[in-house]
């Protein structure tokens, strides 16, 4: 039975006909949460019983276990949801009154909003034929192209069934394009509906995410606050006073970005004028200018505290770089993002990206041959001359600082050459991914610390 | 740029050729005169890193500078006083002349990179030429 439907598991292309029982097989009743969601179903275009598989049967809905379950479920189901709910408004409704006449096919069946008359639910007609149940098709149009040919229904059990006695079982051939039609039908029927519940299991995944993350952000603001942290952290002794300073006045540069970051949301999201989104625009610069400028003051005093990077987070100090962020990689990150660009702009943008990883490069080197000349001398040292040795190479030591500070000044030159490329609309947008790209880094900082450990 | 005036200044205020001018400007001199023997000049001293993140970010763009080792240079003396004053007091190398003119320490020549404007000094100088 499984196997025909899949056989026509053509795209919803016919999907959109709504009122159908979908083919339930008993395995699919425990596939899926009870879903009380009706009121969204009936927005959708697709009408879908296949929600109401669990509660039918858990309402206590009497399956003559003899018939294919299949068949069982789809012809009862319609006569069982009503039965359940019969307040429960139906999208569509459905012109004919009688199923025996309406029924265009043994697979199709019609639901009425009144009770009254017995759901037409339509058992195959063909019991062999249509192993599965027959989605009920609820497009009134079907029901006219189709003819109903209604042989009898071997089902004595089901009511509708023997109402169907009286119609004729001349035209077979047309029963048969129908019954495959509904078939397809029933398999567009039940994809969307699994897609629909994934989709959902999905969103509330999201939402809870998104829910704890919030939570967690207040936490940490909180504890923040409260001094317990500094730079996100609990302080420990190993913090050199330049070190814990510096800390301190990057939580609360982190938390002037938050700030900067909803107004250039807000900026970009009520259509300021350029003058008035240029001033946001410059003032975010401005606010990285003034992390590098505290970042070369903190060098000047321990610039290893800079280069460890305990002042981020773990993600972000996995990515570290000089002490920082690297240019290029932000560089190729947002040139996706920053759609439309002009030919000119894109131009300036992969040439930034590019003199930007050759700058980084040549640093890199500066400072591999930094360290290897550091352990020469380290390790070229005899005894007698070692406190020597130790001199030249505190001396060699102290151009650290200096890469520290070239790094800063390069990501510094490239978020200015940056806006200088952008619009003012433009550079708006990409300093919002910015923030918002270091913000998930951050917070992913935060999940992982937090996550439930066995 | 300030280097740029400073130098100017200089260079007129001392006399051509380093005869009878007053021995300040004569390292300085030194400098402007091996400055303008090559399209891309870099003063450096051969144990520093800087100077070799700035050799290595030249040879990367595919430009072959001439290089003048202060520490091994017996002039490297004067020269390394006259960088210095030409700097304004920080450290002495690396330095970068392109045709001729001062671009300055590492900080402007990776700023000048970024912002794009070495790449067409280079052109201009004849270092580069695609």
């Amino acid at each position: 039975m499984a196997s025909t439907r899949r056989v026509l598991g053509e795209p919803a292309a016919l999907s959109g006909i709504s009122h159908h029982l979908p083919y339930s097989n008993p395995h699919m009743l425990h596939n899926h949460p009870p879903d009380t969601s009706f009121g969204r179903n009936q927005e959708e275009s697709s009408f879908d019983f296949g929600e109401l598989e669990e509660p039918i049967v858990l309402g206590g809905v009497k399956i003559n276990k003899n018939k294919t379950k299949e068949t069982l479920y789809s012809s009862v189901k319609a006569s069982a949801i009503l039965e359940m709910l019969p307040s429960w408004p139906i999208p569509r409704q459905r012109e004919s009154s009688k199923s025996g006449e309406e029924s265009t096919d043994s697979g199709s069946a019609l639901i009425k909003p009144d009770s009254e008359s017995p759901i037409s639910t339509k058992a195959p007609s063909d019991h062999h034929k249509t192993a599965r149940a027959a989605a009920e098709d609820d497009s009134d149009r079907e029901h006219d192209d189709l003819q109903p040919p209604q042989p009898p229904l071997q089902s004595p059990d089901i009511q509708m069934e023997s109402a169907r006695t009286g119609v004729s079982q001349s035209k077979s051939a047309a029963k048969q394009t129908t019954e495959k039609t509904l078939r397809r039908l029933a398999q567009n029927r039940e994809a969307a509906r699994k897609s629909r519940l994934r989709k959902k299991a999905y969103v509330q995944q999201l939402e809870s995410s998104r829910m704890r993350l919030s939570q967690l952000e207040q936490d940490i603001q909180s504890a923040r606050s409260q001094g317990l942290f500094i730079g996100g952290r609990a302080t420990t002794g190993n913090i050199s006073s330049a070190g814990a300073v510096f800390d301190m006045e990057y939580s609360r540069w982190l938390d002037e970005d938050i700030g900067h970051m909803s107004e250039l949301r807000a900026a970009v999201q009520s259509h300021l004028s350029d003058g008035d989104l240029r001033a946001i625009v410059d003032g975010y610069v401005s606010h990285y200018d003034e992390i590098f400028r505290l970042k070369g003051v903190a060098a000047k005093s321990d610039v290893f505290h800079l280069i460890t990077g305990t002042w981020v987070t773990p993600v972000e100090r996995c990515y570290l770089w000089m002490g920082g962020f690297r240019p290029s990689e932000l560089i190729k990150m947002l040139i996706p993002q920053l759609d439309p660009l002009t030919e000119q702009q894109l131009l300036g943008i992969c040439g930034l990206q590019q003199s930007s990883q050759q700058a980084e490069d040549a640093l890199a080197q500066g400072l591999d041959q930094l360290h290897q000349s550091l352990l020469q001398t380290i390790a070229n040292s005899s005894l007698n001359d070692s406190m020597h040795h130790m001199v030249i190479a505190l001396g060699k030591l102290a151009n650290l600082e200096g890469f520290v500070r070239q790094a800063d000044n390069l990501r510094q030159q490239t978020l200015h050459q940056l806006r200088r490329i952008l619009t003012v609309r433009q550079a708006a947008r990409c300093f919002l991914v910015m923030g918002e790209y270091y913000g998930r880094l951050r917070a992913l900082s935060s999940l992982w610390a937090s996550r439930p450990r066995e | 740029m300030p280097y740029q005036s400073e130098s100017q200044s200089y260079y007129s205020s001392s006399s051509r050729g380093g005869g009878g001018g007053n021995v300040s400007s004569e390292p300085m001199e030194t400098v402007i005169k091996l400055a303008s023997g090559s399209a891309v000049v870099v003063f450096s001293v051969s144990t520093c890193c800087m100077c070799h993140a700035v050799k290595r970010l030249f040879s990367g763009m595919g430009v072959s500078p001439t290089v003048y080792e202060i520490d091994q240079d017996p002039k490297g003396k004067e020269i390394e006083k006259a960088l210095t004053r030409l700097l304004g007091g920080t450290s002495a190398v690396p330095v970068v002349f392109i045709g001729g003119k001062l671009i300055g320490a590492m900080d402007r020549v990776m700023a000048s990179h970024i912002n794009g404007t070495l790449v067409p000094l280079l052109k201009e100088a004849g270092a580069l030429w695609l």
